[in-house]
């Protein structure tokens, strides 16, 4: 009886690990966060690649939980994954050890939506070029945000935030979560130390960030080693469900995960608020790009065109929190909140004749919050160093 | 009197706390709020949405596929787990060091390191990953335990049972059957019991042997859900459906026995 | 030839081939590969590098100290917790203590993450601040289970004959124990500790969610290696505390002649 149900369950998943005689290309294989887009696209895409192009495919769909994860894959193991969305730290890595192929623009009768993207990301995403490889051949920006603090507003007030300073100060010792993560917390202290610096016009913050300069990090160290104390911990995905509780009052947060938390805490009567503190900080985004060992490079291409129309922006938006690298008039129209009082300068993003725009200024900071944030760049050689650094800070146990 | 008192509260004390997380995970199945902890008034929506289709189809595949490895991996596992201690059992003291040796490998080392040298192994001969490779993967690491298990009981069992019965004209395999197994049984029941309770937790082996065709289980699911936005409120409730479900089952498996027994 | 395959099948020794040559596969071959990343760098070419750092790194050396410390009181409080727990199981009625050591399994069976998050919920609810106090709870609930159990197991197994024995011989009860049924138990402490002990050092997502990343164990040493790609130092981390700690329990139950001949599990 044992040997049966051995044997059935053997036939079964065999027959289902088995994979369809559908030739590899037209598979299109994608490797994503969880929750990060809308899977009905996952559906729809076939059709609508059918129409354009008339060749059949279908679409595989993996989650990781870390896009280290996906790198080691790819790096170590040649998966052939076909498009990914990892974080921008992990796609300049990638470019700069030539694990990308370009996206094939060629789409034929099928018009080219890729120009949705606003111009600001492709702007900055150009300093990850490297010689013989435009960033924009290779990566197309996904959801975008800014770094900051997320802070609850019956215990921490508006005004003190509006200074990383807050997190050294006393008042707040063992409330205060910092996120795991040596390149965010790296930037924070190195632009709030040389804040004078950049006040005097002597260093830019593009420099303070970038430079990774031995006195920097030493800097840096100094810095870190006494916020410590302060802290209640670290951590890399539970500081915002720890701030809906009201155990935590300071939690350096991402700007999707803000907004994401200022809803649930309201829920449970726990008012938080996000500012990016005046000294400043610096721009992320996640951008799809397609693996070296990709099989499916057309495909895959036009899925990426498929995802700069506006509607299905709208759509990934929603049921991710975050917000959509596309900047076409339809986002702003969709996305208007008129309740709203104040208005924010969106017009870097959404270009000229957007001064005054009705949106979620967590999602769309205006004009003067961007222009004290940096797109942070790989460590390079440096990164050993800061690495050393980042373990002496979080320290021994004892 | 006072001892069994005294015993059994004991024995309850440690179970009660044992499962203080399970019910908190059972009481805040009871609300709709996305953070495991806050409490936003009693709502059954997280129950009504799981079975009005709300539960996404591939935590559904992830839940079937956790339960399909674990089940053959554990079978496959007390199988192999069980032949290769009744071999043991009859080596020489000195190969059998040596094996034990070996077997102890992947219970000391950490799954990571299982994780990862399985996944080197897999890519260097081309293999490609999927179902099969999580299966492997899942028996390397749970024989080990069957074969734990089952090893003391023919340490305790008669050995002349075994050479009775072939001297009375059995073949080794019937002699097996009606002689070994059975002393075996308790043995390979725990050890069957220990594989799956392994397999089906296990994420970071499952993780790098899942290969890229879109396979899920139940862990990687959750790991996944885990880091973008939080855990999926419905998991609670999910999760106290199977426990309450396994339980009563135990519970009657436990009655019935009692009443054949008996 | 087919007397032969038969006569061959049928010499009980022969029936360990087949995971030999299973474990020669899965667990040896593997091995081999990461001893040759433990002693290689990035580029392929030889070297003691990264069996150096270990060393020559105070931090990493200190969290594999402190990990050693957690997986000791871990595995000490098991025992302390575990051993009366079996004991009185193995003297309840067979059918009654059958069921209660599946309760005692049965929390296995919700996700390790989803557990885990509910033992931080549980501490938030008894405002209990997390750290040191609840890593070790953490620690004990996950592994509790597999002490109970090997030792369940051997002391249920005791031959009732031996007892009865003893207790032929005048001994008082406290005297049988200490004499006749804790020492045959001995076989299965020692399974317990080797399922509990190693794997406290690596686990990595208890010390995050419980003590706010503030506690660093190795297993998350290790889980950094990996994921930033440092293979070569992660594989010679992961040798060295196997070669440390492994042959140090492997060697102890060597010596250990006394429960070496008589039920001894490993």
């Amino acid at each position: 009886m044992v040997i049966l149900i051995v044997l059935a369950a053997g036939i079964s998943f065999l027959s289902s690990c088995k994979s369809s005689d559908e030739s590899r290309k037209k598979i299109l294989k994608i490797y994503n966060w969880a929750d990060y887009i809308d899977e009905d696209l996952l559906t729809e895409f076939p059709v609508w690649y059918k129409e354009q192009t008339g060749e059949d495919v279908k679409i595989v769909y993996q989650v990781f939980d870390m896009p280290e994860v996906m790198y080691t894959k790819i790096a170590m193991g040649k998966e052939d994954f076909d498009l990914s969305c990892p974080t921008q730290y992990i796609i300049e890595k990638m470019l700069k050890n030539d694990l990308l192929l370009p996206i094939d623009r060629n789409f034929g009768k099928t018009k080219d939506y890729m120009g949705n993207v606003s111009p600001f990301l492709l702007e900055r995403m150009d300093a990850f070029s490297v010689p013989g490889k435009k960033a924009a051949d290779y990566m197309l920006p996904y959801m975008w945000g800014t770094s900051g603090l997320l802070y609850n507003k019956d215990k921490v007030s508006d005004e003190e935030v509006k200074s990383w300073a807050c997190l050294w100060d006393q008042k707040n010792k063992g409330k205060i979560l910092m996120k795991d993560h040596y390149w965010d917390v790296y930037n924070m202290a190195a632009i709030f130390g040389c804040y004078p610096d950049i006040v005097s016009g002597k260093r830019s913050r593009y420099d303070v960030s970038n430079d990774h300069a031995d006195e920097d990090i030493a800097m840096v160290e100094k810095q870190l080693k006494a916020l410590r104390p302060n802290l209640a911990g670290w951590e890399a995905d539970f500081g915002k469900d720890m701030m809906t509780k009201g155990t935590i009052w300071l939690n350096y947060a991402w700007s999707g995960d803000a907004v994401w938390a200022i809803e649930e805490a309201a829920q449970v009567n726990v008012s938080l608020g996000y500012e990016v503190p005046k000294e400043g900080s610096n721009i992320w985004f996640d951008g799809w790009i397609i693996p070296r060992y990709a099989e499916n490079v057309k495909a895959a291409s036009y899925f990426l065109n498929y995802l700069c129309q506006s509607e299905v922006a709208l759509r990934n938006m929603d049921i991710s929190g975050f917000c959509s690298a596309i900047a076409t008039p339809e986002i702003i129209e969709a996305l208007k909140d008129t309740t709203l009082t104040e208005t924010v300068n969106a017009s870097y993003f959404f270009g000229p004749g957007n001064e005054m725009l009705q949106l979620n200024p967590i999602q769309y900071p205006d004009s003067s919050v961007v222009e004290r944030c940096v797109l942070l760049h790989d460590f390079m050689d440096k990164n050993d160093q800061v690495l050393e650094m980042w373990s002496r800070v979080k320290g021994n146990n004892l | 009197m006072i001892k069994k008192a005294l015993s059994a509260s004991y024995l309850g004390i440690i179970l009660l706390i044992l499962y203080s997380p399970i019910l908190i995970i059972i009481i805040f199945s009871f609300t709709e709020a996305k953070v495991l902890g806050n409490w936003t008034g009693f709502s059954l929506k997280l129950y009504t949405s799981i079975f009005s289709g709300g539960i996404h189809h591939s935590l559904t595949n992830a839940l079937w596929n956790t339960l399909i490895i674990g089940l053959v991996a554990a079978f496959v596992s007390t199988a192999l787990g069980t032949m290769a201690a009744i071999g043991i059992y009859n080596l020489l003291p000195r190969t059998q060091k040596t094996i034990k040796m070996v077997n102890t490998i992947p219970i000391l080392n950490p799954d990571i390191i299982t994780a990862i040298s399985l996944f080197l192994l897999f890519v260097s001969l081309g293999f490609s990953q999927g179902y099969i490779t999580v299966i492997l993967a899942h028996i390397t690491f749970c024989t080990p335990y069957v074969v734990l298990s089952v090893l003391p009981r023919l340490r305790r069992m008669n050995p002349n049972l075994y050479e009775a019965a072939l001297d009375l004209g059995a073949t080794p395999f019937l002699a097996v059957r009606r002689i070994l197994i059975p002393e075996l049984k308790p043995g390979m029941l725990s050890g069957f019991i220990l594989a799956f309770t392994l397999s089906i937790d296990d994420f970071v082996v499952t993780l790098f042997t899942i290969g890229n065709e879109g396979l899920e289980t139940l862990s990687t699911y959750i790991y996944a859900d885990a880091r973008k936005g939080g855990l999926t409120p419905e998991l609670r409730p999910l999760s106290t459906i199977i426990f309450v479900t396994v339980l009563l089952l135990l519970l009657v498996i436990n009655k019935k026995a009692a009443k054949l027994k008996l | 030839m087919l007397k032969k395959v038969v006569s061959f099948s049928g010499r009980r020794r022969n029936w360990v081939i087949p995971y030999v040559l299973f474990l020669a596969f899965f667990v040896i071959a593997p091995m081999v590969l990461i001893i040759y990343y433990a002693f290689t760098n990035p580029e392929g070419a030889f070297t003691f590098a990264n069996i150096k750092k270990f060393w020559v790194h105070p931090e990493v050396l200190n969290t594999f100290l402190y990990s050693v410390v957690v997986a000791l009181i871990t595995t000490f409080l098991c025992i302390l917790i575990g051993y009366p727990a079996a004991y009185i199981l193995s003297k309840m009625e067979s059918r009654k203590a059958k069921l209660i050591v599946i309760l005692f399994i049965l929390p296995m069976w919700i996700n390790f993450l989803i557990r885990t998050l509910a033992t931080v919920a549980l501490f938030d609810f008894f405002r209990i601040p997390l750290g040191q106090g609840a890593l070790i709870f953490g620690m004990v609930y996950n592994f509790l289970p597999f002490m109970i159990y090997p030792i369940y197991n051997t002391l249920q197994k005791t031959d009732q004959n031996l007892i009865e024995a003893a207790q032929d011989l005048g001994a008082n009860p406290r005297q049988v124990f200490l004499r006749t049924e804790f020492p045959l138990s001995v076989p299965g402490i020692t399974s317990g500790i080797l399922m509990v002990f190693m794997p406290v050092i690596s686990t990595f997502a208890i010390a995050e969610l419980l003590t706010l990343n503030n506690i660093k164990l190795f297993g998350t040493t290790l889980q950094e290696n990996i994921y930033n790609g440092t293979w070569n130092y992660g594989a010679a981390l992961s040798l060295i505390v196997l070669l440390l700690i492994g042959a140090t329990t492997l060697i102890n139950r060597e010596g250990n002649s006394k429960a070496a001949e008589e039920g001894n599990l490993i």
